[in-house]
């Protein structure tokens, strides 16, 4: 079984979360970058297709998008709840990390190769 | 001073341990396991439920004799028998139903049985789940507190390749393996000898080193058990003293002993938005 896991989870503003790991490394994460990388199976498949210039906003996109909950899943996610209704997306713990917008882990996202 | 956390959401509040029986692979003797272990477990002094998780085809009534379809509006769940609490979509219809349904309805009545059920307070809730690692399993992994998972498997290789995909699901949502039993393992003839009759046993126990999980043990097959089963008086209650019985006997105890070695997983941090 995976032995990395979350120690505490705290919010950084309004923009963003935090997340204290048992290796003693401090996620950050943007409200949008999380979004952007919903990772169920609508998310997945809109973004493999081209982005449609004439796409009509439903009404619940015209308001700034925000998470109204967090819930655990299981002893591995998270679910977040938006405020356009979304909720179908769970983040397991290890996407989570992969997700780590901090400079360490970014500057070590760009140094390797994209996988094929 | 952090903010205040969310706790996960709790079911089962009674109920000290919630155990999985599952595999890859259907027809390895899941449900045979699943009803014996848990009146092993009963046998040892345990309070013990039984989920039949298996909502298109439930065995557990057959299995504990109870042929009849009950009202839920009128018929206080779970039923008992042989001092198990029980719970199976069998006892909601006809056994010669077909249950027709896509995911979230298995979703939906697996979560009715886990939280609108009064289960009250049992030492062990043991769920029988259906072959595969599909909706019931994804539902059960994310709403009930599991303690660990009970991987059944044939000595087959065609039956280890599922019960190594069932392995890897339980270690990706992080549910932990409480080891693997190698069910219809030999048989004991008249004359006490053993006979290894798939010639190459002992799968189940390579697969339990390759993964680094608890080898639990190996059943005999034994033409009573499946009598028994149909009959509806699993072996372990009909024929205590039988070496199938015994070796349910000393699987439950190796069950235990994983359980209180594995701990009560922690459940995730939570955060109020």
């Amino acid at each position: 079984m995976p032995s990395l896991s979350a120690r505490s989870l705290s919010k950084q503003g309004d923009e963003g979360l935090a997340i204290d790991w048992s290796d003693g490394h401090h996620s950050v994460h943007t409200w949008q970058h999380l979004r952007t990388n919903c990772p169920c199976a609508g998310c997945r498949e809109e973004r493999q297709q081209p982005p449609d210039p004439f796409r009509i906003l439903k009404p619940s996109e015209l308001s700034p998008l925000k998470p109204v909950r967090l819930e655990p899943v299981g002893h591995y996610g998270y679910k977040i709840v938006w405020s356009d209704g979304h909720d179908s997306g769970i983040f397991t713990l290890e996407h989570l990390r992969e997700l780590c917008e901090c400079p360490s882990c970014q500057g070590k996202q760009k140094r390797e190769p994209p996988t094929a | 001073m952090p903010p205040p956390q969310e706790p996960q959401k709790i079911v089962l509040p009674g109920v000290k341990h919630v155990v999985a029986v599952a595999s890859g692979k259907g027809g390895v003797g899941k449900s045979t396991v699943a009803t014996n272990l848990a009146l092993a477990l009963q046998m040892h002094g345990r309070k013990v439920g039984l989920l039949d998780a298996d909502i298109y085809g439930p065995s557990i009534p057959i299995m504990m004799g109870i042929n009849e379809v009950f009202d839920p509006n009128t018929t206080a769940f779970p039923l008992e028998r042989y001092g198990l609490k029980l719970m199976s979509m069998g006892f909601w219809v006809k056994p010669e139903s077909a249950m027709i349904w896509r995911g979230p309805m298995v979703h939906k009545y697996l979560t009715v049985f886990l939280t609108q059920i009064p289960w009250g307070e049992l030492d062990y809730l043991v769920i029988d789940l259906p072959p595969g690692t599909g909706d019931a399993q994804l539902t059960l992994t994310q709403t009930a507190p599991l303690s660990g998972a009970v991987i059944v498997t044939m000595p087959q290789e065609v039956s280890l390749i599922d019960a190594r995909k069932g392995l890897e699901m339980f270690n990706q949502v992080r549910v932990p393996v409480l080891g693997i039993v190698e069910n219809m393992s030999y048989f004991v003839g008249e004359d006490g000898k053993r006979y290894e009759i798939f010639r190459h046993g002992g799968g189940g126990r390579k697969l339990a080193e390759q993964a680094g999980v608890p080898f639990l043990g190996d059943i005999p097959i034994d033409p009573r058990v499946a009598e028994s089963g149909d009959l509806g008086d699993p072996i372990v209650h009909k024929h205590p003293d039988s070496p199938v019985a015994k070796t349910y006997l000393e699987l439950a105890t190796a069950v235990s002993r994983e359980i209180a070695a594995a701990g009560v997983p922690a459940p995730l941090p939570g955060l109020q938005l």
